[in-house]
């Protein structure tokens, strides 16, 4: 199984706090990767850094070889190229319309002509199901109309990796069921691979092939979402039941706290 | 990429070897459009020899269409490798080309 992206030793922090301590996984080239975890676990902190809006502190992430922590910012530029991300607001410009937002980056880094450039976002509304909508602008579309202009922005450069953070947020369970249909046809007719982060059990167990989970910026488990599923990992195990975790303070950190000693 | 162009009596067929990208699609539109400035009836486009071809690449072949539709001219595709096939009928392109498995095929359709 050849690799995509291979994570060493990933070391980053906020300020003094140490966010990601020293992870390590692979993500599989030409599958759907789920990067899961609760909230705060480090999932879009490891995002960040795959597509280079971050830097770590120590550490390496070599996509398709070469290593974009060491990268200048004009390799950068190239190796972002290849690769589209939904955010998790979707991140369209409000001042566009979805026609202008999905011709941003082929106006930005191709010399393609006008007239092609047009076909193209014709082409790709038509993909996320929105077609006629070029002309509107974001704030005149429902949440999951954005994610899929989003997502047909993301894709109008083909990228080979696409990226989504947390797709499902904000809405509702047949909207978020229709966008890991979309996901799940996107990847396999372009066979490209895919990394998603979630913590939506349902999305996780319909679109994952493999599933990387971390737990307080530490890599907790990797492998096939079979693995996964059977895992008897007390960790995983309580994601997957939905267990609450009870936090543990002492009575003298508890005092701490609340007296802001 | 490399694109070949053969004239025939009845048609001219563009043979394209190599990837078609955002790179190397506007040497394409160049060749196809030349044939829409000559009002070329019919042009089959032979795609045996495509490893890919990317979103720019399909809107080249849709624009050339668009144009030659206007002096009922004919843009038809052969030898669609099966990855191709795909996309094209991922993106309903099935619907919008005329697509054939030989070149005499499309030639005497």
């Amino acid at each position: 199984m050849e690799n995509a992206i291979e994570v060493i030793d990933l070391v980053t922090y906020y300020g003094d706090r140490k966010i990601l301590k020293g992870i390590s996984f692979s993500i599989p080239m030409g599958m759907t990767t789920v990067i899961v975890g609760g909230s705060g676990c480090g999932k879009t902190t490891t995002l960040k850094h795959l597509i280079g809006l971050l830097r770590p502190a120590s550490g390496s992430i070599h996509i398709h070889g070469k290593d974009i922590a060491a990268m200048d910012n004009a390799s950068l530029d190239e190796y972002r190229k290849k690769m589209g991300v939904l955010f998790q607001g979707a991140a369209l410009l409000n001042s566009m319309t979805l026609a202008e937002n999905v011709a941003l980056p082929l106006r930005e880094h191709t010399k393609l002509k006008g007239s092609v450039i047009d076909i193209i976002v014709r082409m790709k509304l038509d993909l996320v199901g929105l077609s006629g909508f070029g002309d509107f602008f974001p704030v005149q579309l429902s949440g999951g109309m954005k994610k899929r202009a989003g997502i047909a922005r993301a894709m109008a450069m083909d990228p080979v990796i696409m990226y989504f953070d947390e797709p499902s947020a904000g809405l509702d369970p047949v909207t978020a069921a229709g966008l890991d249909e979309l996901i799940l046809k996107l990847h396999s007719v372009f066979k490209m691979t895919v990394v998603v982060v979630t913590h939506e059990l349902p999305s996780i167990f319909k679109i994952a092939d493999y599933v990387v989970m971390l737990d307080e910026g530490e890599v907790s488990f990797v492998g096939s979402l079979d693995e996964f599923k059977k895992s008897d990992k007390a960790i995983v195990r309580t994601f997957i039941e939905r267990r609450a975790v009870e936090e543990s303070i002492s009575p003298d950190n508890y005092f701490k706290i609340i007296t802001g000693t | 990429m490399k694109v070949e162009t053969t004239v025939n009596s009845n048609y001219t067929v563009v043979a394209i070897a190599g990837e078609i990208d955002m790179y190397s699609s506007p040497q394409l539109r160049d060749t196809l459009l030349q044939l829409v400035k000559n009002k070329t009836a019919t042009v089959i486009v032979n795609l045996k020899d495509v490893k890919y071809i990317d979103s720019s690449g399909i809107a080249t072949f849709v624009e050339a269409l668009k144009k030659m539709l206007s002096y009922k001219g004919k843009l038809k595709m052969a030898q669609v490798p099966d990855r191709l096939m795909e996309i094209f009928n991922f993106s309903k392109l099935d619907k919008v080309f005329e697509i054939f498995g030989k070149i005499e095929d499309a030639a005497n359709s």
